[in-house]
């Protein structure tokens, strides 16, 4: 079984009309057996950008002080808050560093830049950027997200629309998947606000 | 005397070597495709694609994998293609000797058991097949079997089978099982709605599964009998 896989998780997120929704599971297990359902993937950047770390829980915790440690480097010098574009650049020339040792995560980064335009991009464990303009997922649910988000995605939706699209394709991908689940928490960008929901789910 | 040929110990290059030579033959490919079954009240709809790939080559644009058995089921097969036909050929013949010797067509619920133990005859050296059975039983409610190789059967409200079995079974939990959806209450489904529900799967399946596509045909089971759409999908 690879690496990746070990831990369990999904994360996905989504564009919406000048907002983005970003949603993880929460279980952290090891192979088949579940550990904790206390353990969120997703990681706040700035007040409009966040990050979601699915993959091998210990990086996953590396990875996400390294980040913090990166991003407050980057406000002190640059003396402004990193655009996600830029973020996206600094996750992934961090997991090239890396190239031959990588880091067994897959980082996906979803918020609103200056102008209020929404961004959202995936990459894989060695810093390969995608640049989605609809929805981008990770971790073991790929397949299963790939095939509801297709589905349900839309263009243009609004924030309490986007929540509920980001919410059902999480939750009913993760259902079909023994790795994930045990609770999510979606997080929608607004440019007035963030709206951050922890959702029940089954709980097998 | 060469001195070179006297002390030669290169054995390699004097004594005739017989190594084994390794042969090997691997009697199973698998050439995609996805099939779909949903149970309506009075209905079953069963939708295949009609792609048949191996690797990263399209063999055929147009190789149904779903095929009508009798008046009441049909039947799709994924997996290996040839074990399919060669499947679907044991049981129409099976059908024919039924129908022969009991004169009159063999049930659903039956030819669900039939399925299931001519898959386990094979045990040992199974049909590569995963198996859908779509039809209506005695009662005439609409009804799905879902086969692994070896017979293990179960009775389904929807499901999805084959290379984008993961992609859409989600979808359909969500759409037609009404799963994570707070305070929606089961009604009958239209096979208006089954139809919608069956094009937005394939579409979608298309778009990400390299081994989904070019066509669509649905068969929709009534009392009355079969009935055969054909959709295009995506060709890329």
């Amino acid at each position: 079984m690879s690496i990746l896989e070990y831990n369990g998780g999904a994360i996905v997120a989504m564009v919406g009309k000048n907002c983005v929704a970003i949603g993880s599971d929460k279980r952290f297990g090891v192979q088949l057996m579940t550990v904790s359902t206390e353990f969120p993937k997703i990681f706040p950047a700035t007040d409009k950008t966040f990050i979601g770390l699915p993959g091998l829980a210990t990086d996953i915790r590396t990875l996400s002080e390294r980040f913090r440690f990166k991003i407050n480097m980057y406000k002190l010098s640059e003396e402004r808050e990193i655009e996600p574009r830029t973020l996206a650049h600094l996750v992934s020339s961090t997991l090239y560093e890396r190239r031959f040792g990588p880091y067994f995560v897959e980082p996906i980064i979803a918020g609103l830049d200056k102008d209020n335009q929404p961004f959202i991009c995936g990459m894989d464990l060695i810093g390969c950027i995608n640049f989605a303009k609809d929805f981008v997922v990770a971790g073991t649910t790929t397949d299963s997200l790939f095939g509801v988000c297709e589905s349900l995605w839309e263009p243009d939706l609004e924030p309490e629309d986007l929540f509920e699209t980001v919410s059902q394709s999480l939750l009913n991908a993760v259902d079909r998947d023994s790795l994930a689940g045990w609770g999510a928490v979606i997080h929608v960008v607004t440019p007035e606000r963030v709206i951050t929901r922890t959702l029940k789910t089954r709980m097998d | 005397m060469n001195p070179v040929i006297l002390y030669n110990n290169d054995t390699s290059a004097n004594v005739p070597v017989e190594a084994p030579v390794e042969r090997q033959f691997y009697p199973y490919a698998d050439n995609g495709g996805t099939s779909l079954g949903i149970a309506g009240a009075d209905f079953c709809l069963l939708a295949s694609d009609t792609r048949k790939s191996s690797g990263y080559s399209i063999h055929s644009r147009y190789s149904p994998k779903a095929f009508k058995l009798t008046e009441k089921a049909v039947l799709a097969t994924n997996g290996f293609a040839a074990d399919g036909l060669a499947l679907t050929k044991s049981l129409c013949q099976k059908l024919e000797w039924y129908k022969h010797a009991h004169d009159k067509e063999m049930s659903t619920p039956a030819l669900a058991q039939m399925l299931s133990n001519t898959l386990y005859y094979k045990r040992f050296f199974p049909y590569y097949t995963f198996n859908l059975l779509g039809g209506i039983d005695d009662q005439g409610r609409g009804i799905v079997y879902s086969f692994d190789p070896v017979g293990s059967m179960g009775t389904e409200l929807c499901r999805a089978g084959g290379s984008s079995a993961a992609l859409i079974q989600p979808f359909l939990d969500n759409q037609v099982g009404l799963k994570n959806q707070q305070g929606a209450q089961q009604t009958p489904l239209s096979l208006e709605s089954a139809i919608r529900i069956t094009k937005d799967a394939f579409t979608s399946a298309t778009e990400r599964d390299i081994y989904t596509g070019d066509y669509l045909e649905i068969f929709i089971i009534r009392q009355e009998g079969v009935t055969v759409e054909r959709f295009d999908l995506k060709k890329d």
